[in-house]
């Protein structure tokens, strides 16, 4: 068993300049056993010869600009029941903050969550890439 | 019975940035672009190069990161992410 | 075979064709282009008979060059003009390095640069080309070219490809002689090329920095929302045609862009109101 240093209390030179707010960890998401916490940027396979030609971009839908992401990271109307705005917009210093703890401001973990399917999701399915980028791949 | 001990890729290896709640890894020595969430990126700072078992990565994470009270049901938690890991070749089973 | 060579933005090309037409007009169109500095293209297009017969016979035009898709089909000689642009845009999609290439629009003011990607269909050629009639510098309909080391955007002004709708939308915004022939029926229905503007070919080597990167939607009720970095980092993955190949530099310019150039998706019903929403969203970017 390590020893454990005690973070938990600012050191002196901290302690001197923050002495009416209490130093805190941040908090860290661990999220669940089942939900995968990355995902892989791969190419995918072109369709078929006359898509690629044509360039169809086989990117997933935007969506409407006004649609939220449901958990499961699809898009859906803004009235669904548990959906988050789609829209993500973070200062810098919010993101230099957060670095440490993972938490932005008004995000919830089940908002990063729901986000991080989005994500998954347009890399899912054998649309993923360009049809210029799928040429690449052997046929 | 052995706790399986695992080690990261080496910091060398790995060029992290992080976005908005989501870091970017890049792997050099595979070339691929990993979109990483959290707990990943937290897990891969503390380890180090060390070799570490479940329990000291969470013990480390618990160090320097508030994880609340329930601690313990945490491990099958960072196991699973370290599986993960493994087999995208961002950390090492020993 | 006869043909011509012709410089765009930082690449080259030799266009050879087994058919005087082809040839004829993009001679008209890229007068106004330059020809290669060093007189060594970095590219050759060819554009060959399918068959043999086939240089006679229902003439059809077989895309071929540097890089060539072995099962594409062949065009009919009508749209050899289309052949020989999408074999320019083959080449560059295959087989560039010196940039990052992002399947996008791109366009310029102020030295500042907008960024259009998006879906087929999305509007960004159409978009850029009206910008390009309303004070902007179109620096490209196809390609934006992001330099690996400083963060610019470089342009590749090739002829504008309008497709459909767009072409009579267009024919309202620009003079006649600026236009290629009309192609009916091609893989991606009615396309007519439009030459970009002068100052636009006169500054092709001229980079920008990204201000703004959109993701325009036509056909929908005017709405916008901010797209998360990540989000945009993953759909630029999926816009580059060379992400991959270029490794850690490639990771490096995208992950930078997307770090400093705000995103926005918009949606919009006409033309008037993408010029709208552009304009407020640009401003709001300043």
């Amino acid at each position: 068993m390590n020893d454990r240093e005690d973070h938990s209390q600012p050191d002196e030179a901290q302690a001197a300049e923050s002495l009416a707010v209490p130093s805190r960890r941040q908090m860290l998401m661990m999220g669940a056993v089942a939900t995968s916490a990355v995902v892989s940027i791969r190419p995918a396979l072109a369709q078929s010869a006359a898509s690629v030609m044509n360039c169809e971009i086989p990117v997933p839908d935007m969506g409407r600009a006004g649609q939220y992401i449901a958990a499961d990271g699809r898009l859906v109307p803004p009235d669904t029941p548990g959906a988050f705005p789609a829209g993500r917009v973070f200062k810098g210093e919010d993101v230099k903050a957060a670095i440490k703890g993972r938490s932005l401001p008004g995000t919830s973990y089940e908002q990063s969550q729901a986000y991080m399917n989005y994500i998954r999701r347009l890399q899912a399915g054998n649309s993923g890439f360009t049809c210029y980028a799928s040429l690449q791949m052997p046929r | 019975m052995a706790q399986p001990r695992f080690r990261a890729e080496d910091a060398s290896h790995l060029v992290i940035k992080p976005l908005d709640d989501l870091s970017l890894i890049y792997h050099r020595r595979s070339g691929t672009t990993h979109v990483v969430a959290s707990p990943v990126p937290e897990m891969l700072g503390v380890m180090g190069g060390d070799p570490l078992g479940v329990e000291e990565i969470l013990e480390r994470l618990s160090q320097r990161f508030e994880l609340g009270n329930e601690t313990e049901s945490l491990i099958p938690v960072v196991a699973a992410r370290l599986e993960e890991l493994a087999a995208l070749g961002l950390v090492e089973r020993l | 075979m006869q043909g011509l060579s012709l410089q765009i933005g930082p690449a080259s090309f030799r266009i050879a064709s087994a058919w005087r037409e082809p040839v004829e007009q993009l001679e008209r169109l890229y007068a106004a282009y330059p020809k290669p500095e060093s007189g060594i293209a970095d590219f050759t297009v060819r554009l060959e008979p399918a068959r043999p017969w086939r240089r006679w016979v229902r003439p059809s035009v077989a895309i071929c060059g540097d890089y060539m898709l072995p099962d594409a089909a062949p065009l009919p000689l009508a749209q050899g003009l289309l052949a020989a642009e999408m074999g320019m845009n083959l080449q560059m999609a295959l087989g560039w390095r010196r940039h990052a290439l992002l399947h996008a629009s791109c366009v310029e003011r102020d030295g500042r640069a907008l960024v259009m990607t998006g879906a087929s269909g999305s509007g960004k050629s159409t978009l850029a080309a009206m910008l390009g009639e309303r004070g902007w510098r179109l620096m490209g309909d196809e390609f934006a070219l992001l330099d690996l080391a400083t963060g610019d955007v470089f342009a590749f002004p090739r002829l504008i490809s309008l497709k459909n709708g767009a072409i009579g939308v267009m024919e309202g915004e620009a003079k006649p002689v600026r236009f290629g022939p009309l192609m009916q029926a091609t893989p991606k229905g009615d396309i007519r090329h439009l030459v970009p503007r002068p100052e636009a070919v006169a500054r092709m080597s001229e980079g920008a920095m990204p201000a703004l990167l959109l993701f325009p939607r036509f056909g929908h009720e005017a709405a916008v929302r901010s797209v998360g970095k990540s989000e945009s980092f993953v759909r630029l993955t999926q816009a580059s045609t060379n992400y991959v190949a270029l490794g850690e530099a490639g990771f490096a310019a995208l992950s930078r862009f997307v770090d400093e150039v705000p995103a926005q998706a918009i949606d919009y019903g006409s033309g008037e109101e993408a010029m709208a929403l552009v304009e407020q969203l640009w401003s709001a970017a300043a």
